[in-house]
């Protein structure tokens, strides 16, 4: 047989298979999650769960009629631009009926108003800014707590748990940092606590002995930070070694094993950190879901499991609307009532955040963050 | 002594010692500037990849020879990391801008930030887009040296960035490749009719610059305990800044440039807001800019019409 026929044979089996697969209908969630950028592998991690979601909704048969799910994941590589980019092009694939996403505050608001005027429900896992939700955007969902939630939380525990008076605030000048930093300062006080100072610093920059030598001089008890792990890890370590005596506490963005790694297990012990929700391995419900994925992918990440809730949300308002229509499956979001989910029951407020969703305070010990108890709204 | 004073001598230490690493990354800039008048934007990415070749020393000694003193795990990665280094800068030299030679200015200076985004994408993903973590191979002692206290990493840092800009001011002062350098900076083509071979020079120029920068990156990485493939882009930036700061082409003018930088952002930072810091260092710049704009020790060239 000659090359071109070989060629010819195998080009008209791929179309005849693929003849067959259109038989079944296709519809589409999307995601949208850092995969590449400084913070990919937390969006992995997110991404990971959503198709496990996906994949288990395939395996209980279609969602309605002959349908069968796709996930349309997209890359915002944590970039506020990108977000909006990649929000545009899920708006424009007619199969795509609603969305999860994003991971960061910054990258969740802007492309809000996009699924906005598509009118395509979107549903993030995890980002935290209390902001977003009162855009008065009906197409925003979230599953996870807020801000509002975590950073009183953080507060009452420095105040009322550890009784500290006095503390200096550190935060990383972007939508997620100010945002919990702020809420921080302004319960504290409330707590009768004083703010000895509240400083910015730059992502990316590294040296921060200047400003640590600041913090020092004033003395404060615990220094909070609303930021992210890497530059948390040099705050820690510096201060550290130029003998700063503080506890040191900060919200989800610093839960990171890498954190630990970053300033070595000894030093980092003693760093509290407020995480959304408790630890998954400790919830019954999600038993299963956290066997299997970390079977499959290792061990799980902080935002795997709220990937997965998140994307069964969107499939069961799918499943209930019974059709490729945004509208109706938003429609769906919107009435649901006490939604059983593997990290608690889902019921959403009039601006579309998950009800009563609480926040763990965590420790370090022994290189690893050790769950010490829950806080609520 | 009072705590104010104190405090400001620590300030001033902290400005001083990343002011030094600024100087180590500056003189890559104002050299290969003074020699082919190209601003090297690849040169903070050397400085990042000089970083990581430390890291890659602290792994290979620890897996070879486990357990050697501390003294010699720094000296064989400072001399692992220059070597590394220097062979990068002539590389990117030979295959980058050698080729543009006769090109217009604006063409080496676009290819250079062409190389800065090749390295920061090539270390991506050869070592990850996570930070590393450097181990403390550095013991954490501190010394009183009267009311403040310098740590030894601090004291390795002065020493080795002051003996190295000696050593630099000797050699192009007094070598044959020194004195080439300076005569192809002056006039290439009168360089070459004394018998100088401008290429090699060039080559000379950017190895010698890329090991300093190695040797920052090292102590940077040391110092900061971890480091990422963006790493290169804000310190080199401010080295630049410093550069120009000190005046563009000159070697002492750097090395001032550097430092005053850091201590001007350090004392910025630590007294006015760190929220405002790199705006000191480019105020400053801008500052310099306008009322002396060859630099505070750059000569005043008038332009050949």
């Amino acid at each position: 047989m000659s090359k071109k026929a070989v060629f010819f044979l195998l080009f008209s089996s791929v179309f005849f298979f693929c003849g067959f697969e259109d038989k079944k209908e296709t519809i589409s969630v999307g995601a949208a999650a850092p995969l590449t950028g400084p913070q990919a592998y937390i969006g992995i991690g997110m991404m990971q769960g959503a198709q496990m979601a996906v994949e288990d909704a395939n395996v209980k048969g279609p969602v309605f009629g002959n349908t069968k799910l796709s996930l349309v994941a997209v890359d915002d590589q944590s970039n506020p631009t990108q977000a909006v980019l990649m929000a545009n092009k899920l708006i424009a694939d007619p199969q795509v009926v609603g969305v999860i996403g994003h991971f960061n505050s910054s990258c969740t608001k802007p492309a809000s108003t996009i699924y906005h005027e598509g009118r395509m429900a979107q549903i993030t896992p995890a980002s935290t800014n209390p902001e977003i939700s009162r855009q008065g955007f009906d197409t925003f969902f979230r599953i996870c707590a807020t801000d509002d939630v975590q950073a009183p939380a953080a507060a009452r525990f420095a105040a009322k748990e550890l009784g500290v008076k006095k503390i200096a605030i550190i935060d990383d000048k972007t939508t997620y940092g100010v945002g919990l930093a702020t809420v921080f300062e302004k319960e504290f006080k409330a707590l009768g606590g004083t703010v000895l100072s509240h400083d910015g610093i730059t992502q990316g920059e590294k040296d921060f002995a200047p400003l640590l030598a600041k913090v020092q001089s004033l003395g404060p008890e615990l220094v909070y930070f609303g930021g992210v792990y890497p530059e948390m890890a040099l705050l820690v370590r510096q201060a550290k070694k130029m003998g700063l005596e503080a506890l040191w506490m900060g919200g989800d963005g610093i839960f990171d094993v890498t954190l630990i790694k970053l300033i070595t297990p000894p030093l980092a012990t003693g760093i509290y950190a407020t995480m959304l929700g408790v630890d998954p391995h400790s919830i019954p419900e999600a038993r299963d879901f956290v066997t299997r994925y970390e079977a499959r992918y290792g061990e799980i990440g902080s935002f795997s499991a709220y990937g997965y809730e998140a994307m069964n949300v969107l499939i069961e308002a799918i499943r209930r609307a019974g059709k490729n229509d945004r509208q109706a499956v938003l429609a769906q979001i919107k009435a649901m009532k006490d939604y059983p989910g593997i990290l608690g029951v889902i019921n959403f407020d009039k601006n579309g955040d998950a009800i009563g969703k609480s926040v763990g305070v965590y420790k370090v010990e022994d290189g690893k963050f050790v769950f010490l108890q829950e806080a609520k709204a | 002594m009072s705590a104010a004073l104190n405090l400001f001598l620590n300030q001033l230490l902290n400005g001083l010692t990343i002011g030094m690493v600024y100087a180590l990354i500056a003189l890559g800039y104002t050299m290969v500037y003074g020699v082919i008048g190209l601003i090297n934007f690849a040169h903070g990415e050397v400085f990042m990849v000089g970083a990581y070749l430390a890291l890659t020393a602290i792994w290979l000694a620890a897996s070879f020879f486990p357990g050697i003193p501390f003294g010699l795990t720094l000296l064989f990665l400072i001399l692992f990391s220059m070597a590394g280094a220097s062979i990068l800068g002539a590389l990117i030299e030979k295959i980058a801008y050698r080729p543009l030679r006769r090109s217009p200015k604006l063409t080496a200076l676009i290819t250079s930030i062409g190389v800065s985004f090749f390295l920061q994408n090539a270390v991506m993903l050869i070592y990850g887009s996570k930070e590393q973590s450097i181990p403390d191979i550095v013991p954490m002692t501190r010394l009183k040296i009267g009311a403040i206290s310098v740590s030894l990493i601090q004291i390795l840092i002065f020493s080795v960035s002051i003996g190295l800009m000696f050593f630099l001011t000797w050699f192009v002062k007094n070598t044959k490749t020194g004195k080439a350098m300076r005569a192809v900076s002056e006039n290439p083509e009168a360089a070459q009719l004394v018998g100088i071979s401008p290429n090699r020079i060039i080559a000379a120029t950017f190895i010698l610059g890329s090991a300093l920068a190695a040797v920052g990156g090292s102590l940077f990485a040391l110092n900061y305990g971890s480091i990422n493939f963006h790493d290169g882009y804000l310190a080199g930036l401010k080295a630049f800044t410093a550069a120009v700061f000190g005046g563009i082409g000159s070697i002492p003018g750097a090395m001032v440039g550097g430092i005053l930088l850091g201590v001007f952002e350090g004392l910025g930072a630590g007294y006015i807001s760190s929220e405002w810091k790199d705006v000191f260092a480019f105020l400053l710049l801008g500052a310099v800019l306008l009322f002396k704009p060859s630099g505070i020790m750059g000569n005043n060239v008038s332009e050949k019409v």
